[in-house]
């Protein structure tokens, strides 16, 4: 197994990959742990759930309605305030637990910075814009900008990999959590 | 003329992904779409297209950025194609076309380099 391992010239990627996959399912058990079991964090989901859907029906109903009336409007007001409120809160909740997810990431990625400082992990199949190539050719010798560095390539590993597993465990946050844009980056990537 | 479908508002819907949903519901019209049960299928069919193509680029190769724009117009192409006309939701139901053809669009990028580019790492050096 060593042996066909060793054939690949970028068996490094793999190496990569493979941490990038164990350390999503430590950072997830933990935040289990920490997060997602706690009554805190199911009522606050639960309301922002509630919240959302009781907003998405008060302004259908708004728009079908040829005058919309001042308390109506008062009402929508009141609950975007509370939904506001409770992601706040839910943000707030989750980052006092994520500081030990976060101190996982960073020991994780210090780790692999040693072992890989300097080595190219992968070959890139297209030459990306020069503000990726920050990260894409981080700590790397030499011009060619295909080379991938540790960096670029585990970036793409936790996003990729966390953002699916928590979505397949159900840990996603709630869609009408404000914030939740274009790009529903998992809160623990964002600390790398 | 297209028939529009509007949400229901299902009372036996769990939030979280577990729910009973039937393998038949994703290809039938007629089925009522709760806006989560929509959006996770959105996402995993943006993932297995980013997976398949991502094998795929890697393996031929194909090379150049121009691939990763193609793989965007792919992707879309088939999420739009598939809620609405396989689907025939009402996208106004749901947000619009853009709060639809933005589930799992980042992650699905990101997964799509990282296959692309371990499958062309491994196979061609």
């Amino acid at each position: 197994m060593a042996s066909l391992f060793s054939t690949f010239r970028y068996s490094d990627g793999l190496t990569v990959v493979g941490i990038s996959f164990c350390t999503a399912l430590i950072c997830e058990a933990i935040s289990w742990l920490l997060i997602y079991r706690t009554t805190s964090y199911k009522s606050l989901k639960s309301s922002i759930d509630k919240a959302s859907k009781k907003l998405e029906t008060m302004k259908t109903d708004s728009t079908v309605a040829a005058a919309p009336k001042k308390s109506k409007t008062k009402k929508i007001d009141r609950v975007e305030t509370s939904l506001k409120e409770s992601s706040r809160d839910l943000s707030l909740f989750k980052f006092k637990s994520g500081g030990v997810v976060a101190l996982v990431l960073f020991v994780v990625f210090g780790f692999l910075n040693n072992l890989f400082e300097g080595k190219a992990v992968a070959k890139l199949p297209f030459v990306p814009a020069r503000i990726v190539q920050k990260m894409s050719h981080r700590g790397l010798q030499g011009d060619d900008p295909t080379d991938c560095s540790m960096a670029f390539l585990y970036f793409l590993c936790s996003i990729s990999i966390r953002t699916n597993l928590q979505k397949f465990l159900g840990f996603s946050p709630p869609r009408g959590a404000a914030g939740a844009g274009l790009f529903q980056i998992p809160d623990a990537a964002k600390t790398n | 003329m297209k028939e529009k479908k509007s949400v229901k508002s299902s009372d036996k819907h769990q939030s979280g992904h577990v729910s009973s949903f039937k393998f038949a519901k994703l290809f039938d019209p007629e089925a009522f779409w709760d806006k989560d049960q929509l959006g996770d299928v959105l996402h995993w069919i943006r993932q297995i297209v980013a997976l398949v193509c991502g094998l795929l680029w890697g393996s031929i190769p194909l090379v150049g950025g121009i691939w990763l724009v193609s793989f965007l117009l792919i992707s879309s192409g088939i999420i739009y194609g598939y809620y609405a006309i396989i689907l025939k939701v009402d996208e106004e139901e749901f947000g619009g076309h853009g709060s639809l053809l933005q589930e799992g669009l980042f992650a699905s990028i990101t997964l799509f380099l990282l296959a692309w580019t371990l499958v062309y790492s491994l196979a061609h050096f």
